[in-house]
This record gives structure tokens, sequence and C-alpha cells, in this order.
């Protein structure tokens, strides 16, 4: 490929599209760095991948009661979520049909009904107009209301994640989680999990796709971006993280399996519950499994860690979302899970590790913002597209797959590979280019 | 006001600048001397919520919620070599005004409110943070001086616009 005359900005679309197919490949681990930073790419990517796909909007335990509803968004567009009086959950553009105002502006609370501030239009959680101010004399009886109920999302729920999509014409949710169900049922539905409190938010001047491409395939960087906390003792050495397997599906999605493990980092009064929602073989695994690290395309990531905290092992589960908000800016928000059923106590503890590990002052979460920002940093402006920089994906390229790994998808016996970033991205130019 | 509450307005207005001071020059030992052993940290997610409804804050979840050993913790892994968080550290900038004492027990117990606005400086990054919220403090006279018992930050974002909270509130 020659060295590019005009910046993506100044092609075509084809032009610029193109240009990636040529710049960007994905078998033979070649990424380019303009990816991480070029205005073009970000407003394909969001036409392409966000207005197209499924989403996590959040889950179903954070609304738990009727007339419950909570503020998320898709793709940037604000959206409702209510659960009904039916206990149905349905979700709508936070928008006013009338003349466009947002309904609502609170982060969750419990409503039956929303009325907009703007002229008092007022719409049943259903989504259905059912009050206009001075209808009859204004309007001389003639507004059809009955086409003026709010734009609905369409929404798509698995084990509780409740997933929204603006496709009108979406892949079934089902099909586009596929197998990787196999390794989302380990991590977020061993058990009925809940969801405890607020997410929280941060803003990280990072493209959202390292934190995606970090949680789906490198746990090489523990060693070195998270030594602190082999230096502090709550994980036994540098190098914990290098046994165990990698896998990946099809649609991008993949994950990390840190094992064995002699310890059982859950809560022991609950194996039974976690034998009937898994499969022999799910069990198994998580009889022995030390952590959990796995990027659902496009930008969920979940997380089962497992840390020594007061000279007590406990695990703590919680799912994040990278979500863009620029090409050198993302809002991390991350959730905390925990097995509904569990004693008070281990849900106190898992809380406080996950607080002290993976929430905005977590000592892991910390040090992995530094290290997205300064990569974002390195790959903006004109300098990196017009000298070609490009990273390198190749770790693990020698490796075949094992073929006595449980669980479905390609397995590698061994944590420390790219192939799961390969998986991610040749996925991720599969869709720019649909 | 009276006389002894100025006195002790003024006291505490200087503990709470020293203790600024101490984190502004990344004297994290100095400042955890401050620490009584039954410290509780912590500092709840803030969230929206309609109307007037309080509080506002969650009480459930929390970006801090550490006792004496995990501030310690988080203070051991800041001289550690992989802080990378924080290598080099950042500027931090501490302004604690506002200061009310809401309860005062001389030589014993006070409770003392207080605004906080922090500027934080990374690296060569240009751009700065700004975090700003309330605290509520309670200290505890020991052996001839005021330990900070309980401190309760309530930021005044819902999303926090700093990388992570590497940093102490």
């Amino acid at each position: 490929m020659g060295k590019p005359e005009v910046r993506l900005d100044e092609m075509t679309r084809e032009e610029a599209l193109r240009y990636l197919n040529e710049t960007m490949v994905p078998e033979e681990g070649v990424i380019p760095a303009y990816i991480l930073s070029d205005p073009t790419i970000y407003k394909l990517e969001h036409e392409k991948i966000f207005m197209k796909t499924w989403v996590l909007l959040g889950h179903e335990s954070e609304i738990p009661n009727k007339n419950d509803y909570m503020l998320r968004d898709l793709a940037g567009y604000s959206v409702i979520i209510s659960r009904g009086q039916d206990e149905e959950i349905r979700a709508f553009y936070n928008m006013c049909t009338h003349r466009g105002m947002k309904l609502c502006r609170a982060d969750h609370g419990n409503k039956a009904n929303f009325t907009c501030p703007y002229h008092g239009f007022n719409f049943k959680n259903t989504g259905e107009l059912i009050g206009v101010p001075l209808q009859n004399d204004i309007y001389g009886g003639k507004l059809d209301t009955s086409k003026m109920s709010l734009n609905k999302v369409t929404l798509g729920t698995y084990r509780g994640l409740i997933f929204g999509t603006w496709n009108d014409n979406p892949q079934p949710l089902d099909d586009f989680l596929s197998d990787f169900k196999w390794y989302l049922d380990i991590g977020l539905g061993r058990t009925e999990m809940e969801v405890v409190g607020p997410p929280q938010k941060f803003i990280v001047h990072s493209n959202w796709k390292i934190g995606s491409d970090n949680f789906v395939s490198d746990s090489y960087h523990t060693m070195v971006t998270h030594g602190s906390i082999a230096q502090l003792g709550m994980v036994p050495s540098a190098t914990y993280s290098k046994k165990g397997y990698q896998v990946h599906t099809d649609n991008g999605h993949g994950c990390l399996i840190g094992m064995p493990n002699p310890d059982f980092p859950f809560p022991e009064e609950l194996k039974d519950e976690y034998k009937a929602h898994l499969t022999p073989e799910q069990y198994d695994l998580i009889s022995n499994m030390k952590n959990l690290i796995g990027t659902l395309f496009p930008n969920l990531s979940i997380l089962v860690s497992h840390t020594k905290v007061k000279g007590q092992l406990v695990s703590n589960t919680t799912m994040r979302l990278w979500k863009p908000v620029g090409p050198d800016k993302m809002e991390v928000m991350t959730w905390f899970m925990v097995e509904k059923n569990a004693s008070e106590d281990w849900k106190y503890r898992s809380r406080e590790a996950y607080i002290l590990t993976f929430s905005p002052s977590g000592i892991f979460e910390q040090d992995d913002t530094e290290v997205f920002t300064d990569i974002t940093a390195a790959a903006s402006g004109v300098m990196p597209f017009a000298k070609q920089l490009t990273y390198n994906y190749t770790m693990g390229m020698h490796r075949e797959p094992v073929t006595d790994f449980p669980g479905p998808g390609v397995a590698y016996g061994d944590k420390f590979s790219e192939a799961n970033s390969r998986n991610y991205y040749r996925y991720w130019l599969n869709l720019m280019n649909s | 006001m009276s006389m002894e509450m100025m006195l002790a307005t003024y006291e505490f207005q200087q503990w709470l600048y020293r203790e600024a001071k101490l984190l502004d020059d990344i004297d994290f030992d100095g400042w955890f001397a401050l620490m009584h052993p039954d410290i509780k940290y912590s500092m709840p997610v803030r969230v929206n919520k309609e109307g007037i409804e309080r509080p506002d804050y969650a009480t459930d979840m929390f970006a801090f919620h550490d006792d004496h050993h995990l501030l310690s913790l988080r203070v051991e892994r800041l001289k550690s070599d992989y802080a990378w968080a924080e290598i080099p550290p950042s500027r931090t900038r501490r302004s604690v005004n506002n200061v009310r004492i809401e309860e005062y027990v001389p030589n014993d117990k006070a409770v003392v409110k207080s605004y906080l606005l922090l500027y934080r400086s990374r690296s060569t990054d240009i751009h700065h943070d700004l975090v700003s919220g309330e605290r509520t403090d309670e200290f505890l006279y020991v052996d001839g001086e005021w330990k900070l018992s309980k401190r309760f930050f309530v930021i005044d974002q819902t999303t926090i616009n700093t990388r992570n909270l590497a940093i102490f509130v």
C-alpha cells in the first residue's frame, strides 16, 4: 500500500473504507494506530457498529419493581427503560413526540407516567400518549394521539442483561450472543445475580476500543501494569495471569479464563444453586477458576476477579461499558454484581473488594486508565496516520487451538496471546464493511 | 458565635489546611498518620433524582469505602514501583473552605463540614480535572491530637470527570 496522499476526512466513504481495508490486516496482526483516533473512523463505527448491533443498556435487577425506570443511552441517545404495571420491560427514546424535549432527566425512579416539561404532554410507561393539556380546545378534537406514542427501542434480554438496538432488522440477540452465552453464564448467570447500587461513571480521555481490546485478550499487561498488586500480596505472583485459557467465538466476543485454582472464591453455600444454573462442564470449570475476563462485542466487558483482601480470598463480579463520547474520549460505566442469595457478610466483602480493585478508585482500574489515555494520545493527529504507524498483534500466532477444552469457540491453552484481539478486530472490520 | 466555637473553627480549619498541604506535597505517610484507627473513609456515587427527593447519592455504592487497613493499602501501593496512575504524581491543589462545625465536645469529638475544590494536573496533559464536593468529617481526640475518624465526601458530579481516583479526597 502506498502512502496516503490525503487524510481520511478528505476521502469519500468508499475511499476511506478501501484505505482501512488496505492498512488493517487483523489475520496478520497488523492494526493501524489511526483507528484509535481518527474522526472519520469514529463516525463510521458509530453508524455501522453502534447503530446496528446490540449494545448493553443495563440489568433487570436495576428496575425490580413495577413502574421502576432508569435512564441509559444507546449509541449516544437517551433511552428510558421502564418496567410496566404488567412487569414487562420496555424502552423508549427519551424524546417527547410533540416537540422533542427530554421527558425524563433523573437517573432512575418509580413512575407510571412521564410528563414533558415543555408543554405537559403525558405518556404512560407503555409509551402511549394519554394526556395533552387543553386538547379539545386547541386541536379541535383532531389530534390523533394514537400516532404519537413514544418511539420504541428494540430490546432483547439474556440472563437479566438488557440489550437494545436501533437496528430495525437486527440479527436475533440469541444468534449474536451465540456461543459466548456459555461464558456469559459463568460470568454473570451462574446463579441469580443482582446489581448493587447505581453504576459508577467516569470520563477517560481514551478511545473506547482500547478498553474492549484490553479485556478481550490482554492478560499479558497484568504483570507490569498491575505489578503493584503482586507487591501488595493480593495475588500470588506477577506471572499469575499467564496460566489458563484464551477463548474466542464468532461475532468478535472473547474471554480469558484463569485456572487452575485450589480455592473456591465464591459463596460455599451457593454450590447447589450454581449446579442448578450451569451444565456439569461449566460448573467444573468455575470450581477451578481463578478469574474470568472478557468482552462481548462491541463494548461490554465482564470480569470475575479474585483477590485476597484482609487475608481472605473473595471474588467480585463486575461488568463495564466503554461508551464512546468522541474519538479520544469515553465514559466508563461500571456495575457491581453479586449473588442475590449470598450472605450479607459475603456481599459486603465482595463489594469491598470491588471498590478497592475495579471501581474508579480501584487499584487495578487506575493503572489501566493511565495506559489507555497515553495510547490514545500517541495515536492522535496527523503524524501516526502520515507515518502509517501500526501495532503488533502477532502474539500467539504460532499456537494451535487446544481440542480438550469443554467450552465452545476457539480455545488456546495459554492466556498470553493476541488471538482474541485479532478475532475482535476481524469482526470490527467486517461490520465497518457492512 | 462564642469565643470557644471561633477558636475551635480556627483549629479545624488549620487541621484541614495542613491535611491538604500534606496530600498536595505527596506526603502520604504524613497524611495517613492523621487517621484514627477506626477511620471510615467513604465517597458515595452521586445520582440525579426526580425533584427534591433526598439523599441524592447512593447509600449502597461508593467510589471509596475504606477502613484503616484498606486506606493503608492504597498508601503502600502509591509508594510501590508500579503505581502508574501516579507516576509522575499528579499535581494537586486542594482548596478547603466553608468550614463549619456541626458538633463539638472539647477534647473529645467534633463533626466538621467543609467544601473541597480539588485541581488535578497529570504529566504533560494540558487538560486539568476539577473535583468538587462537600465533606462531612468526624474527629476524635486522642493523646492530645484530633484524628480523623470518619470522612464522607459527596462529589458534585454524577459522571466523574477525572480518569480515576488514584488521589484522596
